[in-house]
């Protein structure tokens, strides 16, 4: 038998205008945020304290029930799904401090803070950070759960080894400048031949632009990325590349794993939960690790936020469960339970952060954590941050790995970020 | 009667008897009722995402705030924006070093297990299992194994006395890991394919071609493959279908630093398909807009290259 198609697709579209008069007609109240008791809290696993939630269920369980779901996958474009859906929107909300710069022009979704007190908070947090959830129009969407201040991890017995400062404070002293670091890696490398103090040329420009008060787009939607300071952080880059010091190992491949217990890549520049990750990955190098400052000044990677959705019906209430929940005490739960570095310097002092790690040979790390969160520059980090900054990124990567000509690369990296501020709508 | 929750089907009450005569699909609305399921859902979740989809890409939208309008200015981009052609290209690759020797290889292993051998069914959930096995345990894997001290395929090379390559810090080593990772899952399932149409082929026509005094492989191309044509088609046009689509084998089997997008595809972009750039521009840069330009743009590619792939095989069977 054949079937014609004609004679198909207009059964087929019979088929569905017939039905989607009664199927699609009958709109439906779908509920948004919390209804009554119920309140929903959204974050990502990790993301937060699992004790802190704990109790902080039993603690307002009298007034509310709290709901707090772990989202898992991809969880920002699943956050902003459900907000542009309008629909089963979560009254409170983890942001995430990488997605910040694209909340923020829409701070209309959440509720400003300071209309629920929250000014009165602000001496408990870093300043830098509290910065970093205020709007354009200067509304505060969220508190501050974390903070990722950078630091360079090291192996001290290969530091000894290599003729190198091994001691925490020596090493933060003496290679207090990105141009003494790479003198270390290049001594390391001739003493050790086929060790590298470096893993990737990306890392040195992201983190020399982190340690400064500009990026890659300015309040005004303005292109700064072929300024200087972009330019000096490239240099820098290129610079470790061409003295040799990079490995050309692929991070997370078995090579890395091995090169890194071996000793071979004994440092990295990187934010506070890696101690967390080097735990997990390198179980076996426990006691060989120490915490010294960054070279070239304290950076910043990641550290989220709580935000209060407008869909909330009951913003005091929510507000009260958050701020309880960011207090100095539970930061410092935070930190013990899922590494999350405390974003209220209080919690600095406390025992519980100042006992001494094993796995960094009973070193105290919150004296090189905690000074190093103080001190962090505030940037503005422009919503086109990540588009524009992604070709320099993506240049910097071929200079390190396929030995593109940086000159060349620089170029191509300009040209592609002048399209793309073209096409964004910013100037260039 | 209900057929699905929530959507109740919309059927006609019967009309009382001074209703004029019924016609076409009033005669036969239960049947439509009875098949409306599977549109409605297309409908809603197939048809309309599709259409706004489109409506998306003629506007800027970050995913939250207020749409703009921007005509084709999208589309005008699109077609200039060197990153999506390279994308194109790095696809098509990708997808030619995987799927001719994907389709060889799962002919010689159908062709054999066709051939009586024992255990028949224990071999065709083996070569069935690396299908259903998570593309994201597997990239793991395979990313040990393309490593370059310590991985298999660099330890197999230096054991025949040849150099160690960096296959995940070159460009065409990247492509070549991603290809051998999607060759490696669809040889199996496609192999079961080309079973099931060998199975079809009477038996009385390979002893015409024995008695006739044809060798195995006369009768290999004089015969079976004539036959398999049907098959193998299906096999190109999904293949293609897939191929084009590829996503998440590059994007775990080069999943760098945190402080990396994973979605650029390494060193020189040189894994990034069009699935990933689609994905970088919508969910790394908020460009919603441009997201869904992009999408409809790789729709294009993937629909030409199907028409192609179908013309060929076709053209070669006329002949």
């Amino acid at each position: 038998m054949r079937l014609s198609r004609r004679g198909l697709l207009r059964a087929g579209l019979a088929g569905t205008a017939a039905t989607a008069l009664g199927g699609l007609a009958s709109g439906c109240a779908v509920p948004t945020g919390s209804t009554g008791r119920n309140m929903v809290l959204w974050y990502w696993s990790g993301g937060l304290s699992d004790t802190v939630v704990k109790k902080a269920k039993a603690r307002y369980g009298g007034s509310v029930d709290l709901d707090a779901i772990q989202i898992g996958g991809y969880y920002r474009s699943k956050l902003i799904t459900t907000l542009a859906g309008r629909a089963h929107i979560p009254d409170i909300a983890g942001l995430r401090g990488e997605d910040m710069a694209s909340y923020l022009p829409n701070a209309d979704q959440f509720v400003d803070l300071r209309t629920l007190g929250a000014e009165k908070l602000k001496d408990r947090y870093l300043d830098w950070k509290w910065q970093q959830a205020v709007a354009p129009d200067g509304s505060l969407i969220g508190l501050p759960i974390d903070v990722g201040p950078v630091v360079h991890y090291y192996q001290p017995a290969v530091y000894e080894r290599g003729g190198l400062p091994h001691e925490a404070a020596d090493v933060s002293r003496e290679l207090d400048t990105w141009e003494k670091f790479f003198a270390a890696g290049e001594r390391l490398k001739k003493r050790l031949p086929g060790t590298y103090i470096l893993t990737d040329v990306v890392s040195v420009f992201e983190m020399s632009i982190g340690q400064g008060t500009t990026r890659f787009v300015d309040e005004d939607r303005h292109f700064i990325g072929d300024g200087p300071h972009v330019r000096a952080c490239w240099d820098r880059a290129v610079e470790a590349k061409r003295r040799g010091i990079v490995s050309d190992i692929v991070a997370g491949t078995p090579d890395s794993i091995s090169a890194t217990e071996k000793g071979t890549l004994p440092s990295q520049l990187n934010a506070s939960w890696a101690a967390g990750d080097l735990k997990l990955a390198y179980p076996k190098t426990k006691g060989r690790w120490r915490v010294a400052d960054c070279p070239g000044g304290p950076s910043n990677v990641g550290g989220s936020f709580l935000a209060i959705t407008k869909a909330c019906r009951e913003p005091e209430r929510a507000f009260e469960i958050i701020s309880w929940m960011l207090d100095a005490r539970n930061q410092a739960q935070g930190f013990v339970d899922a590494g999350l570095f405390p974003s209220t310097p209080a919690s600095y002092g406390m025992p519980k952060l100042r006992e001494p790690d094993p796995f960094f040979g009973g070193q105290i790390t919150m004296d090189v954590f905690g000074p190093a969160a103080e001190k962090i520059p505030v940037a503005f980090n422009s919503p086109y941050d990540i588009a524009l900054g992604q070709p320099i990124r993506d240049e910097i990567k071929n200079v390190g790995v396929l030995g593109k000509d940086p000159a060349k690369a620089w170029e191509d990296a300009m040209g592609k970020c002048r399209r793309i501020a073209k096409h964004l709508g910013v100037t260039f | 009667m209900v057929v699905a929750e929530q959507t109740p089907p919309a059927v006609d009450r019967p009309r009382p008897a001074t209703a004029p005569p019924r016609t076409g699909w009033r005669k036969h609305w239960h049947l439509y009722a009875a098949i409306s399921p599977f549109y409605l859902l297309f409908l809603a979740f197939g048809l309309i995402p599709v259409g706004f989809s489109l409506y998306l890409s003629l506007h800027r939208w970050d995913g939250l705030g207020s749409m703009e309008w921007a005509g084709l200015t999208q589309y005008q981009y699109l077609f200039t924006d060197t990153d999506f052609w390279q994308s194109i290209g790095t696809t098509l690759i990708i997808w030619a070093l995987a799927t001719f020797p994907m389709i060889f290889l799962a002919m010689v292993t159908a062709v054999m297990l066709n051939s009586a051998v024992r255990f028949k069914n224990a071999y065709r959930f083996a070569y069935f299992l690396p299908n259903v096995t998570s593309v994201v345990a597997v990239a793991i894997v395979f990313g040990s194994v393309f490593s370059t001290n310590f991985g298999l395929v660099n330890a197999l090379l230096q054991a025949v006395g040849l150099d160690q390559v960096a296959w995940l810090n070159t460009p065409w080593g990247i492509k070549v890991a991603i290809a051998t990772l999607m060759t490696w899952q669809w040889t199996g399932y496609n192999a079961i394919i080309f079973l099931a149409g060998l199975q079809t082929i009477p038996g009385d026509l390979y002893e015409a071609a024995r008695i006739d005094g044809a060798g195995p492989v006369q009768t290999f191309f004089r015969i079976t493959l004539p036959l398999l044509r049907p098959t193998l088609l299906f096999v190109l046009v999904v293949s293609t279908v897939t191929g084009l689509q590829s996503f998440s084998e590059p994007q775990v089997l080069l999943q760098t630093t945190a402080n990396e997008s994973t979605f650029s595809g390494g060193p020189d972009h040189a894994g990034r398909t069009m699935v990933l750039y689609f994905f970088q521009q919508t969910f790394d840069n908020n460009d919603f807009g441009y997201g869904a330009a992009v999408a409809w743009g790789i729709f294009l590619v993937v629909v030409l290259f199907s028409i192609i792939n179908w013309r060929l095989v076709q053209r070669r069977g006329e002949q």
